[in-house]
C-alpha cells in the first residue's frame, strides 16, 4: 500500500517490482510479475487471490525461501525498513546475512501447523532454536523463555507443553506454537501464509484474535496471505489484490470492500457468502479459470473472465490508476487499479467505482 | 516402555522356541547319521556312542524334549565331530570373532549408507549423485563372493605395488585383517542402505518443518543435522534389523574366503559333517541374537522418534 504523503520510514516493508520465475520441463513458469506494495508500520496488509496467483511465492522470495533453481528472481527489490537503521535490501543477499534476518527481523507462520514443525523435536526446542541462533540463549535461559512465550500465546502448562512433541498437540496449538516461533525474537514484520486456512471456523477465530491481540501488544506489522475475505475483513487495514501474478488493486480494506474499482475483486466480493442473514442473494462464481502463467498474456490477466472486457483489455494492461474518493473518507491510503475502466474514456460501468485518475477528480 | 521391552522379548522367545523345532525337524529328515561315516565302529562301540548321545531314543518326543531341555539351560551338548569339545566352547571361541566382523561390517555399511545417502540427495541429478548412485546399482546386484575376490586380487596387486605388505590377503588376528573382509561384508547393506537412505533424504527436504527452520533463520548445516537427518534417517534404522542380519549371513561366505575361524565357517562345517549337536547350536543361537538384535533396533528406532516412544 502507498500513502498519499509518501515517507520511507512509515514502511516496514516495500516491494517494489519484483518478479520471479521457475524453469520446469514444461517451460517457464511466470509466477511473480512485477509486484509492488508497501507494508505500513504497525499495520496489517492483506494480500488475497485465488490458488496459484502468486501471493505464496511473493512472500517465500522475500524470505529466500524458493528454491533456486529451479526459482528465479529476476528483478526487483524489497526492503526491510526499521525506524532506526537504514533500510535492508533483502532481494540477491547471502544465506548467511539472510539468517541475521529471518526469525528475528522477519516472523514467518505457515498454512499446515501440523506438518511445519520438526515431529522429532520438542516444542520446547524449536521456540529454543530461534533464541539460540539469534540471541546465543543457553537451553536453560531459552526453555524459560519459550515457556514464557508459550504463556503468551495463551497455552496452558507452558512448562509442561514444552516438553511435549508436535504430535501431542491439536491443530489449533500447533499454529500458537509456530505462532511463539515466529515470535520469540520480537520480529518487526510477521508474514502469515494462510495461517487459518487448515484450521476449523472456531479454531481460526482464536487464533486471529490472538494474532490481533499480540500486534497490539508488540507493535509489529503484519502481511496477511488468504483467500478467505472474512478474514481480510476482520484483520486488515489495508489490501491488495492479486490477480496471475500481478497486483491489480490496492487500498485500505474499506476502499476495497466497498468501492472497488476493478472487476476481478467486484467478482471476489459476489463470491463470497455473507453471514447477514438479511443478505440472501445468490453467490456468484467467477466463470473460467486464470490464465496460464507459461505464457501469461500481455494484455489484462482477467481479460477472458471479465464482464466489461474491452478491445484494449487484451491488447494493453493499463498502469495503475488512482481512485478518488469523496473528502470525508478521511483515508491516508491510496487507492489505485489496474484497470481500464478507470481512463476517463471508459465507459461508465455499473457496480465499478470508476473515480479513476483518468477522469479527472471533478 | 517397559511393557513394550517385555512383550517384545517374550515374542523373541517364542521365535526362538520356533527356529529350534524346525531345525531340530529338518535335521532328523536329512538322510544319514553323524555315525556313519566313522571307520572302524563295531556294533558295541556305535551302540554305546548312541546311547551317550541319546540316539537309542525315539526322535519324538524323547530326543526333542531332552534337546529344549538343555536347550533352555543354555547347553548345547557335546560336538559329534570335534574330540571332547562342547558346542558352548566352541561357539564361546568363534562367536566374537564373528562378531567383531559383524560389528564393524555394520558401522560401515550404516554409517557410509546414511552419509552417502544424504549427500548424493544433497546433490541430486549432479555428478556426485550419479557416480555414486550407479555403484550402488552395482553393489546391490553383485554377491560378495564376487567382491571378496576382487578385495583380495586388488590388495595383492597393492602390496606388490608397493613392494611391502600393506593388508593382509587372509587370515585372521589383527585389526588389518578385519579391514576387507568388513569392508566387503558390508558393501551390499551399504549401498542398499544408500539407496533408501537418498529417498528418505529427497522427502525430508521438501518438508514443511524444513521450510519453518529455514524461515527461524537456522544455519544449513544445523538445518542439515537437527532437522533433515534425525528425520530422514527414521527409516534406515526400521531396516536395520533386517540389515544386521543380512551381513550376519553373509559372514558365512566371506568367512569361508578370507579363512577367518568364526562362527559362519564353523556352521558351514558343521553341516558338511552332519554334526547334530553344532548345528543345532550354531543355528539356534544364531537365530537368538538376530531375534534380539532386531528387538535392540526396534527399541532404537522409539528413542530416535518419540512417537514410537510416547504414542499408545
Amino acid at each position: 500500500m502507498r500513502q498519499k504523503h509518501d515517507h520511507d520510514q512509515d514502511y516496514a516493508l516495500t516491494v517494489d517490482n519484483l518478479k520471479v520465475e521457475f524453469d520446469t520441463y514444461g517451460g517457464t513458469v511466470h509466477a511473480v510479475r512485477d509486484v509492488s506494495f508497501g507494508l505500513r508500520r504497525g499495520k496489517t496488509l492483506a494480500i488475497v487471490g485465488e490458488s496459484g496467483c502468486g501471493k505464496s511465492v511473493t512472500v517465500q522470495a522475500l524470505m529466500g525461501l524458493i528454491p533456486m533453481p529451479p526459482g528465479r528472481i529476476t528483478r526487483g527489490s524489497a526492503k526491510l525498513r526499521s525506524a532506526a537503521s537504514e533500510a535492508t535490501e533483502l532481494i540477491g543477499l547471502r544465506e548467511r546475512e539472510l539468517n541475521r534476518i529471518r526469525g528475528n527481523r522477519i516472523g514467518m507462520i505457515f498454512q499446515d501447523p501440523m506438518t511445519s514443525l520438526n515431529p522429532t523435536m520438542r516444542i520446547g526446542d524449536q521456540i529454543v532454536e530461534t533464541l539460540r541462533v539469534h540471541r546465543g540463549m543457553s537451553i536453560r535461559e531459552g526453555f524459560r523463555e519459550a515457556e514464557r512465550l508459550l504463556d503468551r500465546v495463551r497455552i496452558s502448562e507452558a512448562r509442561e507443553r514444552a516438553r511435549q512433541y508436535p504430535f501431542e498437540f491439536s491443530g489449533g496449538m500447533l499454529q500458537r506454537v509456530m505462532i511463539a516461533v515466529a515470535l520469540a525474537c520480537s520480529p518487526e514484520v510477521l508474514i502469515a501464509d494462510e495461517p487459518t486456512t487448515a484450521l476449523d471456523v472456531t479454531i481460526q477465530a482464536q487464533i486471529l484474535d490472538l494474532m490481533q491481540a499480540l500486534q497490539r501488544e508488540e507493535g509489529m506489522s503484519i502481511i496477511l496471505i488468504t483467500h478467505d475475505l472474512g478474514v481480510v475483513a476482520r484483520m486488515a487495514d489495508d489490501v491488495a489484490v492479486m490477480y496471475a501474478g500481478q497486483i491489480v488493486e490496492s487500498g485500505s480494506a474499506e476502499a476495497i470492500f466497498h468501492r472497488g474499482g476493478h472487476p476481478y475483486t467486484l467478482g471476489l466480493r459476489r463470491a463470497t457468502p455473507s453471514n447477514d442473514p438479511e443478505n440472501r442473494q445468490r453467490l456468484e462464481p467467477i466463470e473460467g479459470s486464470p490464465p496460464d502463467l507459461f505464457h501469461p498474456p500481455v494484455g489484462c490477466g482477467y481479460f477472458a473472465r471479465c464482464p466489461h472486457a474491452m478491445q484494449v483489455c487484451e491488447g494493453r494492461m493499463p498502469d495503475p490508476f488512482e481512485l478518488h474518493h469523496a473528502a470525508d473518507t478521511a483515508d491516508d491510503v491510496l487507492h489505485s487499479a489496474r484497470c481500464w475502466l478507470q481512463h476517463d474514456q471508459a465507459p461508465r460501468t455499473e457496480g465499478v467505482n470508476q473515480n479513476g485518475a483518468g477522469r479527472g477528480a471533478s | 516402555m517397559w511393557r513394550y521391552t517385555l512383550r517384545r522379548l517374550i515374542q523373541g522367545v517364542i521365535t526362538v522356541w520356533f527356529i529350534a523345532t524346525a531345525t531340530f525337524a529338518a535335521m532328523h529328515m536329512v538322510p544319514g547319521d553323524p555315525l556313519g561315516s566313522e571307520r572302524a565302529t563295531t556294533e558295541s562301540i556305535r551302540q554305546s556312542l548312541e546311547a551317550r548321545y541319546g540316539l537309542d531314543q525315539p526322535v519324538f518326543p524323547d530326543q526333542y524334549l531332552i534337546f529344549l531341555g538343555n536347550m533352555a539351560r543354555g547347553d548345547f551338548g557335546i560336538s559329534f565331530t570335534q574330540q571332547n569339545r562342547s558346542v558352548n566352547d566352541i561357539i564361546l571361541e568363534a562367536f566374537p570373532v564373528s562378531a567383531q566382523l559383524g560389528v564393524l561390517a555394520v558401522l560401515f555399511a550404516a554409517l557410509g549408507g546414511v552419509l552417502l545417502g544424504a549427500l548424493t540427495a544433497l546433490n541430486r541429478n549432479r555428478l556426485p549423485d550419479v557416480i555414486i548412485m550407479f555403484l550402488v546399482i552395482l553393489g546391490i546386484s553383485i554377491p560378495s563372493f564376487v567382491f571378496a575376490a576382487l578385495g583380495q586380487l586388488a590388495v595383492v596387486r597393492l602390496n606388490d605395488w608397493s613392494g611391502q605388505s600393506l593388508l593382509p590377503v587372509a587370515g585372521w588376528g589383527t585389526f588389518q585383517h578385519m579391514l576387507l573382509p568388513a569392508l566387503v561384508l558390508g558393501l551390499g547393506t551399504m549401498a542398499f542402505l544408500t539407496r533408501l537412505m537418498r529417498s528418505s533424504m529427497l522427502e525430508v527436504v521438501n518438508t514443511d518443518y524444513v521450510r519453518t527452520a529455514r524461515a527461524k533463520g537456522v544455519p544449513p548445516l544445523r538445518v542439515f543435522w537437527r532437522h533433515q537427518l534425525r528425520n530422514a534417517v527414521l527409516p534406515v534404522i526400521t531396516v536395520l534389523g533386517p540389515a544386521i542380519a543380512a551381513i550376519t549371513t553373509g559372514g558365512f561366505v566371506v568367512e569361508l574366503v578370507f579363512a577367518i575361524p568364526g562362527l559362519g565357517r564353523t556352521f558351514v562345517e558343521a553341516v558338511q559333517q552332519l554334526d547334530y549337536t553344532l548345528i543345532m547350536g550354531t543355528t539356534v543361537f544364531y537365530g537368538a541374537f538376530l531375534v534380539l538384535m532386531v528387538i535392540l533396533v526396534d527399541l532404537l528406532y522409539g528413542w530416535v522418534d518419540p512417537r514410537v516412544r510416547l504414542g499408545s
